[in-house]
């Protein structure tokens, strides 16, 4: 991804001459670690494609960045602890002259710890948070195509983590690399597999509020989960779980040695739990 | 005072302080924190920001070249000088802090530029040494420091946060040679020439001679004696004029000044709400007491139903007036579907009821499952996204023709009637049947507020309204089914074989034997009840009157 992005910079360095109905931008920055302690990083981004991943060296963030210079312009403000990344709109209204999409590319440094804050609209993100220090995790996007990872685990302990997700098709993988004791998906409409995988380092609270659309609770094998559901209309395959009184189990839950519960309350759609080795 | 403008006072009082010491001057690359590269049609930029807050910015924008805000020259889009700067931010994009730095510092004007643009990649280049070459200068003879008590630095440093954001501002933008005294009283005497800027804090400065640059008092004072002059400025930050007898050629600053307007701005604007806010509950505290709606007595008060009974039928009279401009656009612009849907709606009333009260049912599942259908892939979220709203749109548009249809249809019939009052309607004219079977769908609502003008008619007025409204409801429901069940006007309800044109077409183009016609037995089978072809030929006979 960022040898493509690295390439399209180079191309568009490499064309001094203006090209006609062509108003697309690039732009690359980035900041220095300077002794951060603690950070609040904001990011917003509209529509196109987006790439969060975690950055090695005395980098705090380094951002490329393609928009539509008519319709967005970017943003990399840093005042006291708030990092404020991402583009805003300068204009009113969709450009719908065009198909092509932007791009933002952003990688943030490792070992800052970091409330993080991701806000974006229409696009297809892929998000890798592994390795980043983060004491708080805000999610939020509108209708969009994600892919949130968290392949490394989370190098500081958080208490929540929100996913707040429109209308969407969103994979979450290796959610136990979060370190959180609580996890919170808000889902309106849309397709949402969540995989339980990754080092649960103490047991956690998921829990998951859907409007309408399918839930797939992927679960390692040897992780307890215990699922209580408030439902409306929805349809659960509870494979691998036993009902007891108003909860669902594993098998293992009483021996497990990490356990999560999981609290569902879910509208129309179907929920089912799939064990992965 | 801000954190970073505290840090700015720090370091440049920390660097006034080190300008004490004698130092040789040396070079190194700067620090670089923060890079940007920005490259589009029109435009390469590189903006860079220092370890100490400073920046720097190089723009090739538009033909100019803009370095920190000024024009340093031109260059033509797509030329050398263009190519050989979005070279050299290629090599920046992949650089940062050092290797950075000492890129864009050993960047020569490359060779194959001549004339013009040589001048302005020289310019380049040189902008470039400066900000990312720190040079400490040896600045013995430029500044020099004199300190009662050296104690009284550090007390000003360090004894008020304020001073360090008072004295930054108050050696804004001073370049020339500068003396500071710091906590002591300085003498300009009479007939001596002073060169260079002055600056006293926390002390009184006596000026009888003359001073050729600026004298900036901070936390002090002013005694300009006649005769005195400064040919630059005179600052004051946070100090008084003792006198003021003599000249200042380039004026007299009080830098908080702007925080006195500031203030007094804000103090101002404060007043004028305060006395807004007052005024308003004055008013409305008068008004109230017109009304007499404190203690229920009002001179008003028996005129109230009628006003409120003429103001509702105004307003139903507005809604009547409003609906016919739409009407008159739906004839206008669509009359035949609105044929359609009228006819529809007149011929079968309940079945058009039925699906209009169906289709409102589903109107809300229809809506959200085709949003969850079109949002599931993400390539139909942009319809999806249209959808939410046009919906719903589409369902009021189609609510508001079948109303109007019906509104037509029982305007004809209020025309056929032989009420007293229904005269003025015409069929022959669409859109005056509407407006008559506008003025009588809300004729419950309008019987309602004459009414209301009595209140122990009260009752009568509430059973009224709850009329129109079921009136109301029945139509647009009835409206809505005719609009489902012929597309919008686009397709015609087939409600039986008999087809009145087709049927006087054919009455006229046959040939009527009149012995046949005028012969009165009866016909074969006669008794019988006719067949369906019988009953249309029947119907097909204009004077047959009976069966037509």
């Amino acid at each position: 991804m960022r040898r493509i992005f690295l390439a399209a910079a180079l191309a568009a360095l490499a064309t001094p001459a203006p090209v006609l109905g062509q108003s697309w931008r690039t732009v690359t920055m980035s900041r220095q670690l300077q002794g951060h302690d603690q950070l609040r990083v904001a990011v917003e981004y509209g529509a196109g494609r987006l790439t969060v991943r975690p950055l090695d060296g005395g980098l705090l963030y380094r951002m490329n960045l393609r928009y539509d210079e008519d319709s967005f312009e970017p943003v990399a403000e840093l005042s006291g602890d708030r990092l404020h990344l991402g583009v805003e709109s300068v204009r009113r209204g969709i450009n719908l002259r065009g198909r092509e999409s932007g791009e933002l590319d952003l990688e943030l440094a490792r070992g800052v710890p970091m409330d993080l804050d991701l806000e974006f609209g229409a696009v297809r993100a892929d998000i890798d948070l592994g390795g980043l220090a983060l004491t708080d995790l805000d999610l939020s996007t509108g209708a969009s195509e994600s892919v949130i990872d968290v392949s490394e685990p989370n190098t500081s302990r958080m208490e929540t983590a929100s996913f707040d997700v429109g209308a969407a098709q969103f994979t979450m993988r290796h959610l136990g690399n979060l370190n959180a004791e609580r996890i919170e998906v808000d889902a309106g409409v849309g397709a949402l597999t969540l995989w339980l995988d990754g080092r649960w380092q103490r047991d956690a609270n998921l829990a998951v509020d859907m409007g309408l659309g399918s839930l797939e609770l992927r679960v390692p094998e040897g992780l307890g989960i215990r699922l209580r559901k408030d439902s409306f209309l929805t349809a659960l395959d509870s494979e691998g779980l036993v009902k007891r009184g108003d909860v669902y189990e594993s098998l293992d839950w009483d021996d497990a040695d990490r356990r999560v519960t999981i609290d569902l309350d879910a509208a129309f759609g179907s929920v089912a739990v799939v064990w992965v080795r | 005072m801000s954190v970073s403008k505290l840090h700015k006072a720090a370091w440049g009082f920390l660097a006034l302080a080190a300008l004490c010491l004698p130092n040789d001057a040396h070079a190194q690359v700067r620090e670089v924190v923060s890079k940007e590269v920005a490259v589009g049609r029109s435009e390469a930029t590189l903006r860079l920001e220092f370890a100490d807050l400073e920046r720097l910015e190089i723009r090739f924008s538009g033909g100019q070249v803009v370095v920190d805000g000024e024009v340093l020259g031109s260059y033509q889009p797509g030329g050398d000088l263009d190519a050989a700067w979005r070279a050299l931010l290629g090599e920046a994009v992949a650089l940062d802090d050092g290797p950075l730095s000492e890129m864009l510092a050993d960047w020569t004007v490359p060779a194959e530029l001549a004339g013009d643009p040589a001048g302005v990649a020289h310019e380049i280049d040189d902008a470039l040494e400066r900000a990312l070459r720190e040079t400490e200068p040896s600045v013995g003879d430029r500044v020099s420091v004199s300190v009662e008590d050296p104690g009284s630095l550090v007390e000003t440093l360090l004894g008020s946060v304020s001073r360090l954001g008072l004295i930054e501002e108050a050696l804004a933008g001073l370049d020339q040679a500068i003396m500071v005294h710091v906590g002591e009283d300085v003498v300009v005497p009479a007939g001596t020439v002073t060169e260079g800027t002055l600056v006293v804090i926390e002390g009184t400065v006596r000026i009888e001679g003359e001073v050729e640059g600026d004298v900036v008092v901070v936390s002090g004072a002013l005694d300009l004696r006649d005769g005195g002059r400064v040919d630059g400025e005179v600052r004051l930050a946070d100090a008084r004029i003792l006198r003021n007898e003599g000249s200042v050629r380039g004026g007299l600053v009080d830098v908080r000044e702007d925080e006195r307007a500031f203030e007094s701005a804000l103090r101002d604007s404060l007043r004028g709400e305060i006395e807004r806010e007052v005024r308003d509950n004055l008013r409305n505290e008068l008004r109230q007491l017109g009304r007499g709606e404190d203690d229920g007595l009002s001179i008003m008060a028996p005129f109230r139903p009628v006003a409120r009974a003429v103001g509702g039928i105004f307003e139903k009279l507005v809604t009547i007036l409003f609906l016919a401009l739409l009407g008159a656009a739906a004839l206008a612009f669509a009359g035949d579907n609105l044929d359609v849907i009228a006819e529809t709606a007149r011929r079968s009333p309940r079945r058009s009821a039925m699906v209009g009260f169906a289709g409102t049912i589903l109107l809300l599942p229809v809506w959200i499952l085709g949003a969850v259908a079109l949002a599931v892939s993400i390539i139909f979220i942009p319809v999806a996204i249209a959808w939410l709203p046009l919906f719903p749109l589409a369902a009021c548009l189609a609510a508001l023709v079948g109303y109007l249809a019906v509104a037509r249809n029982a305007g004809e019939w209020l025309a056929d009637s032989n009420y007293p009052w229904t005269g003025w309607i015409r069929k022959s004219n669409g859109l005056i049947a509407m407006v008559g079977g506008l003025v009588g769908l809300m004729s419950a609502f309008i019987a309602a507020h004459v009414l209301s003008v009595a209140p122990v008619l009260r009752l009568f007025s509430g059973l009224l309204v709850f009329a129109g409204t079921v009136i109301t409801i029945v139509a647009i429901q009835v409206g809505f089914g005719a609009v489902l069940l012929t597309r919008a006007g686009r397709r015609r309800e087939q409600w039986s074989a008999y087809d009145p044109d087709a049927a006087w077409e054919a009455a006229m183009s046959s040939d009527v034997d009149i012995d046949d016609a005028m012969d009165p037995s009866p016909r074969q089978g006669g008794g019988s009840r006719p067949s369906r072809e019988s009953d249309t030929e029947a119907g097909e006979s204009k004077e047959g009157g009976d069966d037509a």
